[in-house]
């Protein structure tokens, strides 16, 4: 692992980017470090490139690190190009964001004086430029290094000699990209597209007062994205709508879904039932002006034919079932179990929220001709029961468990079940912990029932508990 | 008599699976009180030997009548795994046929994987069952193989049944019962242990997690449900299996059955190089005999005689005339290739006059009094081990005659047994736990090298880390008990074991990760322990190095030498030694060791002898290095510390005479347990095994309290008993026997020598030898230079690939370094140019280009190189020439091979500063011949007060000083209590010593510069020997940035501009821009 960017601070203690993690650790060995991630990195150079609309139309984002703003016909708006690049200074800063700031007249001319220029934009840039290392030419690292020992150090250096010259040795891309420096050769600015979010809405010319006119809107603009949806092959796990009073006042509706669909209908019914259930309910005041539908979340949807397998329908109301119920009761309410893996019975399911998992875990089958090993009913906690048992390790004979003496006539075990030795909280390696040893019992009534010792006689402990742990169908 | 053995056991030879050292598994067995046990590892025998020591060890500890009541017996085999369904099988040879049987099939299954795996098919097992007892570990569903094997092996078969508590254990024991009735073959009881305590099941979740790639948390149902796969008492599993009580018997039926043990094992020597007709010993005797006339050609002294007569009476009676015959033939060939492979024998061979002969070894035994005993004795039973050093270049020529020679079914290469160090052991427990990567490399990021024995706390604290948090203590509870465990097989670097018969039904054999290798499953230890021969086939730099003299010496006239023509005892070598000018000489070139020089004052062979021997873990950490060297300069008198009476008062002066009273040679160690703590043969044979072989932290210790008080005892002082036993123990890691330190003492002579007459010879050779040793070849030319020698640079007309040397006007000889310095060119390039060049020199560029077909890349690393001086071209309009040169081939026809590129209009080139070739001399050649950097920071220096190494080496005793140089190594020799760190600018170097306690303040600093100032107070010894004792080192690397701006982007940055310094990303820069000083060497 090396490192991908370093701080000011860390430059001061000698670390540079490509220095191996373990060396800058013997170095620093406090340092603090985050993992590179190069999508959050573009991701944020995007969004300030996005951001950067205010100031010209025409943006580029410049990965890994530089925007390119092209401000021809839009400074006037600022008050010049400088004051205009003041504004986007300040307005870095505020954001906290370290930022080098150039203007030329060419894309790359910018882009070297950014990065190699010595910041203040107040001399001829033609000048600025021959004054720039040869490194602002971003040659392979084989030509720039024929350019230093060449001894010709700077742009204007290289400027200087006869193109022929340069070009017989450090090829025509050179001197193409000396010349776009130089500003002779034009490079036209690629601004960012992007794409347009999945929103859908309608503005009013009255404001409407009517609440179930509201909805009306609302159920075409479901329709609209259905018909948008469909296209793209996705359908949406979360749908969220605006209602934007004319007196500014907005308010927001979200659903989710378990399953990606575009089923107005089916989406309606959420949102009907969330509206129902919210404790601030939809007022129009004195009217909405606009209503407006985005779907954030999304998800590859096939089309499919309906009503022909009559199974498939049938699942699809369990999932419908299952949004309507996590809408109506809260997503952290309706729930449902997942294996776990893991020796410790009362573990081995955990209940999470069946909107989240649109993906049936597969249970581990009983092993084919033999009793279950589990009990249906397991309690919580498992419930002390006075035993008659040979020791070390014999069954169960006679316990009271409610009062009531059972004789055992049928057994089978014992299943010896280890504690995790990593959770112990006393000993790190879990040398206190108690071994359970369960039995699988029957009672001369014919009731059965799954019992564990706590601990092995002996060996962890002189005079072991005895559990009642659940009971058998 | 108890009535149960364990006979499906694994240890932690079968790699991630079992969790206990065979040793444990063993003695935990006896403890229980079992009949025997049966050690079964997966598709595997690595771990059997181990076993077989442990109950070796055991047995000693008994006594005589204890040990023929002793009823308890190991038997060794495999655990079969097949890649079918077949069911596991654990299979035990009953007789040495068995054995080989078992070996061969597991041979099978390796040589069918492709990589360290092993594929096993029923029919494997079907083709090679023979004297093989099988113990099938199936159920119902392979009812199908069962019965396949019942009927190749119909009494021979045992159905195995444990009780693993899974709840339903009772109904499967049943059900086992019933297959095996209708099978009709008998059930037998095991636990099916993986462990040897209950205690080990932490352990065995982790190497399951670590075999599964996965963590503790997230492993679930792939971890065990219990501890229960522990080895439990006959009177527990009696118990258990109470219902059953003929699976409990069939152990014993089993156990008796075999009477196979690894003893019978027996060796037999290949056979090949005694000539049809002889015998072996004859021709031994024959060809020795012969030798010793040639040696002795004025007669064979009566010593001579005597000592030859004794050894072939031992050989001869041990039947071990064909190893020597053996090692002799590899010698032998060695010798006579065109041109020789230098060789030399190494260990304790040397004592053995037929080894000196046979020209195995250098060292004349009667000359240096040794006795053969030391390598061979009757009473030890083991075979001899001959370790022989070739040339490194060339070894892999003898490996290949070896298997030519004997052939892949006979000759195979020693296994090595990788073990959890502290780094991987850290770095993979804690993975297990669920600790980041970060926090484990930090945890060892101050472990120095790999070979850090234990993970000690202060090692976990020293990095930020509370042994207070109970997840570092889990960390460390793991770790600790990790540590040791086996890891993996690998192969040895050179020791081949050569056999008679097929190799393969001694032992498995494995492909080795290097084409055209086999392995075997053993390592050298193992090997050892069963006493099968084995002949080490290792490789030296330095005798490359000699070889590569020799070579030079004849070429140039300057005569004809070989390892033993070499004229002894020369004042003129040792005078050079005394001085401590012994940089690339071999041994004796580290910083210690030139402290030590000048200390010890060599002035005879057997003082070089002391000086290789002294400078070791051993005698430093037992503290005899300072008692030697008062006794030696006659500060202290020569005393030998005497026991009380009636012992005899001179006991020690047999053992300790030749060394001035102090113990510093490992024999000297064992005799003196013998002697003065009255341990037995047999017990001074076990510390010397703890020692030597299986080096293991724990064995070694029982026997401190066994020496000491046994010392004490005879009247000894406490004190003295206590460093003996220091001593003892450091030799567990690293020891020299005397015979082994003459040996190397010999090539310490014999490289002083060139070194002293011959100093370009000397350092021609180390850098076509390169790399090897202690030093860059910066600092083995600037040596030269030092002494006066002329060194010239890479040039397209003088240069051959290797560094040759060139007669000088004044008739002295000059090195011209070769193309192999210049970074990144390659040898057929070297080839092609020299080869075009013939005897007319190149003229121009182009006649190169031309002449010579070179690509372009290789023109401009010699421009680069500044190797056109020879044509009046300097590096600067070379490469700006050579970049000119058109791409790929140059025109087919020879008329248009003329002069073709036209003059271009274009003014000349800045003249290039001489900082500028420095550095570009360093870039591109790692030295330079034009100056230092450091002279061009002089200036910036010398301004801040700074002094130079050659004034910081001449201030007084006591003086405060500054300096600073470029870092050339760093070192933290044994047990970390100092960091020698040695700089170095134009003027000479300074050996600096950092005391530890400094370190956590510093380690900035003195781990990242490259350039360094150092701060601190001269300290001069009384032989001249100077230290700076370091309190504070800056980090200046920064001011290597100012040497040249060549190098670094922007001229025009203000140093206050932060961010405008802020270095480009490294994606499209060549390392080599950033780096202007090749990096140091450290060494741990």
């Amino acid at each position: 692992m090396r490192l991908t960017a370093t701080n000011a601070e860390s430059v001061e203690l000698g670390l540079s980017v490509g220095t191996s993690l373990a060396d800058a650790r013997a170095v620093v060995p406090d340092l603090i470090i985050h993992d590179h991630d190069p999508v959050a990195d573009a991701d944020l150079l995007d969004r300030i490139a996005d951001s950067c609309v205010r100031y010209t139309p025409m943006v580029a984002a410049d990965p890994p690190d530089g925007i390119l703003l092209d401000i021809t016909g839009s400074a006037h708006l600022s008050g010049g190009e400088a004051q205009l690049a003041e504004a986007v200074a300040t307005w870095l800063r505020r954001k906290r964001i370290d930022a080098r700031l150039a203007r030329a007249s060419s894309a790359e001319a910018a882009h070297a004086l950014a990065r190699f220029g010595h910041g203040a934009n107040d001399e001829d840039e033609s000048h600025a430029i021959r004054r720039l290392p040869v490194a602002a030419l971003e040659l392979e690292a084989e030509s720039e290094l024929g350019l230093h020992r060449a001894g010709l150090k700077t742009i204007g250096d290289v400027a200087d000699r006869p193109r022929s010259v340069i070009a017989a040795r450090f090829g025509a891309a050179t001197v193409f990209m000396l010349e776009r420096l130089t500003g002779k050769a034009d490079s036209p600015l690629n601004p960012r597209i992007s794409n347009p979010p999945l929103v859908f809405e309608r503005r009013f010319v009255e404001p409407i007062a009517s609440k179930v006119y509201a909805l009306k809107v609302l159920q075409g603009l479901l329709e609209e994205a259905r018909v948008k949806l469909a296209e793209d092959d996705l359908g949406g796990r979360a749908f969220e709508t605006t209602f934007h009073r004319v007196d500014g006042r907005v308010q927001h509706v979200y659903v989710e879904t378990g399953l990606p669909t575009r089923d107005p209908t089916a989406v309606t019914r959420l949102f009907d039932e969330r509206l129902d259930g919210l404790a601030d309910p939809l007022d129009p005041g004195f009217g909405f002006d606009m209503v407006r539908l985005s779907v954030p979340s999304t998800e590859p949807l096939r089309p499919w034919q309906d009503d022909i397998e009559s199974e498939t329908k049938a699942e699809d109301n369990t999932a419908e079932l299952l949004d309507r119920l996590a809408i109506r009761l809260g997503r952290n309410r309706v729930l449902h179990f997942r294996p776990n893996s893991t020796h410790i019975p009362e573990n081995s399911q955990i209940a999470v929220p069946a909107i989240d998992t649109s993906m049936i875990e597969r249970w581990e089958p009983p092993l084919s001709g033999e009793p279950p090993s589990r009990p249906l009913q397991l309690f919580d906690p498992p419930q002390r029961i006075t035993v008659i048992a040979e020791i070390p390790d014999g069954p169960p004979k006679r316990f009271q468990w409610r009062q009531k003496p059972r004789t055992i006539i049928h057994h089978e075990g014992p299943e010896r079940i280890a504690e995790e030795w990593w959770r112990s909280t006393n000993d790190p390696i879990g040398r206190d912990q108690l071994t359970r040893d369960y039995y699988r019992i029957e009672d001369d009534e014919g009731r059965r029932y799954w019992v564990f010792r706590r601990g092995l006689y002996g060996r962890e402990a002189a005079d072991p508990n005895w559990y009642l742990h659940g009971l058998f169908a | 008599m108890s009535c149960f053995a364990e006979l499906v056991a694994a240890t932690n030879y079968s790699f991630l699976r079992g969790a206990s050292q065979p040793s444990d598994m063993v003695t935990q067995a006896i403890k229980l009180g079992m009949a025997g046990i049966g050690i079964a590892d997966r598709n595997s025998v690595a771990g059997v030997v181990r076993a077989y020591v442990a109950l070796k060890d055991a047995l000693e500890d008994l006594s005589a009548k204890q040990r023929e009541q002793f009823g308890f017996k190991l038997v060794v085999g495999a655990r079969l795994c097949f890649a079918d369904d077949t069911p596991d099988i654990i299979a035990y040879p009953t007789t040495r046929h068995g054995w080989g049987c078992l070996t061969r099939l597991l041979t099978v299954g390796n040589l069918r994987a492709t990589k360290g795996d092993c594929l096993l098919q029923l029919q494997d097992l079907l083709d090679h069952s023979e004297d093989l007892l099988l113990i099938a570990m199936g159920d119902d569903s392979h009812a199908a193989a069962l019965r396949m094997l019942r009927d190749i092996a119909p009494d021979r078969l045992w159905l195995g049944a444990a009780m693993p508590r899974s709840g339903r254990d009772h109904r499967q024991l049943a059900r086992q019962e019933t297959l095996a009735r209708k099978l009709g073959v008998p059930l037998l009881a095991t636990n099916d242990a993986l462990y040897a305590e209950p205690d080990d099941r932490q352990l065995h979740d982790v190497v399951t997690c670590i075999r599964e790639g996965t963590t503790i948390a997230e492993a679930g149902k792939l971890l065990a449900a219990n501890a229960e796969r522990h080895l439990k008492s006959p009177n527990e599993m009696a118990r258990l299996f109470n219902a059953y009580p003929e699976a409990i018997a069939a152990s014993t039926e089993i156990l008796d059955r075999i009477s196979f043990t690894l003893g019978e094992l027996k060796y037999e020597y290949p056979n090949e190089p005694v000539p049809g007709g002889w015998d072996p010993q004859d021709w031994l005797e024959h060809i020795v005999l012969e030798a010793a006339k040639e040696r002795w050609p004025d007669g064979i002294p009566d010593k001579a005689n005597q000592l030859m007569e004794e050894e072939f009476t031992l050989i001869r009676s041990e039947g071990y005339a064909n190893y020597f015959l053996t090692v002799h033939d590899l010698v032998k060939f060695a010798r006579n290739q065109d041109p020789p492979i230098l060789c030399q024998g190494r260990g304790s061979a040397a004592n053995s006059i037929v080894c000196y002969l046979l020209k195995v070894t250098s060292v004349d035994p009667v000359e240096h009094n040794l006795l053969f005993s030391r390598f061979m004795s009757k009473e030890r039973h083991e075979p001899p081990d001959i370790d022989v050093d070739f040339e490194h270049e060339r070894r892999e020529e003898v490996m290949q005659y070896v298997y030519r020679r004997y052939g892949r079914d006979r000759a195979g290469i020693c296994a090595t047994v990788i073990h959890y160090r502290p780094r991987s052991a850290v770095r993979e427990v804690g993975k297990v736990l669920g600790m980041s990567e970060d926090m484990t490399t930090l945890m060892v990021s101050t472990v120095w090298g790999s070979h850090s024995g234990m993970m000690k706390d202060t090692r976990i604290e020293e990095n930020g880390f509370s042994l207070d948090n109970p997840e570092i203590i889990r960390l460390k509870l793991l770790v600790d008990r990790i540590l040791q465990f086996p890891r993996h097989l690998s192969q040895h670097v050179g020791g081949y074991v050569l056999t008679q018969g097929r190799l393969d039904e001694i032992v498995p054999i494995h492909h080795a990760a290097m084409e055209d290798r086999t392995f075997i499953e053993w390592d050298k230890d193992d090997i050892d322990a069963l006493g099968l021969m084995k002949v080490d086939v290792l490789a030296l730099g330095m005798l490359t190095c000699i070889q590569k003299s020799f070579d030079l010496m004849r070429l140039h006239g300057l005569g004809d030498y070989e390892l033993d023509t070499i004229q002894h005892e020369d004042k003129r070598v040792y005078d050079m030694l005394c001085k401590g000018d012994s940089i690339g000489v071999f041994q004796v070139e580290s910083r210690a060791q030139i402290n030590m020089l000048p200390r010890l004052r060599p002035r005879k062979f057997y003082d070089l002898v002391i000086q290789v021997a002294i400078v070791r873990p051993g005698p430093i950490e037992g503290d005899m290095v300072h008692p030697y060297l008062r006794r030696r300069s006659g500060e202290e008198k020569v005393h030998f510390p005497s026991p009380d009476p009636p012992h005899d008062p001179d006991e020690l002066k047999d053992v300790l005479g030749k060394t001035k009273g102090v113990p510093l040679f490992q024999e000297q160690a064992m005799k003196l347990a013998i002697v003065a703590a009255d341990f037995t043969p047999e017990d001074a044979n076990r510390l010397r095994r703890a020692m030597a072989t299986f080096r293991n932290v724990g064995t070694i210790n029982q026997f401190e309290a066994k020496m000491v008080e046994g010392m004490v005892a005879r009247g000894y002082q406490r004190e003295f008993a206590q460093r003996c036993y220091q001593q003892i123990q450091g030799f567990g890691s690293y020891g020299f026997p005397e015979s082994h330190a003459l040996s190397f003492a010999r090539l310490v002579y014999v490289s002083s020598w060139i070194k002293c007459y011959h100093p370009a010879v000397f350092t021609c050779a180390l850098l076509n030898s390169q790399p090897m040793g202690f030093y860059a070849p910066a600092q083995l030319v600037r040596d030269l230079r030092e002494h006066g020698g002329e060194v010239r640079a890479a040039d397209i007309n003088h240069s051959r690939w290797d560094s040759t040397l060139e007669a000088t006007d004044s008739g002295a000889l000059a090195l011209r370094l070769g193309f192999r310095r210049i970074d990144s060119f390659r040898k057929e390039w070297a080839e092609r140019l020299m080869q075009a060049r013939g005897e007319k020199n190149f003229a121009t560029i182009e006649d190169l280009a031309r002449r010579a077909d070179l690509p372009r890349r290789a023109l401009r690393l010699l421009a680069d190189a500044d190797a056109f001086r020879s044509i009046g071209k300097d590096r600067r309009q070379a490469l700006w020439d050579v970049r000119r040169m058109p791409k790929g081939e140059l025109p087919l026809f020879a008329a248009a091979r003329q002069r073709e590129l036209r003059e271009e209009d274009d003014q000349p080139l800045p003249a290039m500063p001489l900082v500028d070739h420095v550095v570009a001399d360093y870039q591109t050649t790692r030295l330079s011949l034009k100056g230092h950097p450091m002279e061009f920071l002089r200036e910036r220096f010398t301004s801040e007060g700074v002094l130079s190494c050659a004034d910081t080496d001449a201030a007084k005793h006591g003086s405060r000083v500054r300096t600073a140089g470029v870092v050339l190594t760093r070192q933290r020799p044994g047990k970390g209590n100092a960091i020698f760190i040695t700089i170095e600018d134009e003027t000479g170097t300074v050996n600096a010593l950092l005391w530890a306690r400094h370190i956590n303040r510093l380690r900035r600093p003195v781990m990242a510069s490259r350039l360094m100032l150092l701060e601190g107070e001269i300290q001069r010894s009384k032989e001249g020997v100077v230290h700076l004792m370091t309190t504070n080192v800056i980090d200046r690397t920064g001011d290597l940035d100012h040497l040249s701006d060549t190098h670094f982007t922007n001229p025009e940055t203000t140093k206050g501009d932060k961010l405008a310094n802020r270095q480009p990303s490294p994606s499209h820069r060549h390392p080599r821009d950033v780096r202007i000083l090749p990096k140091s060497r450290d060494f741990h």
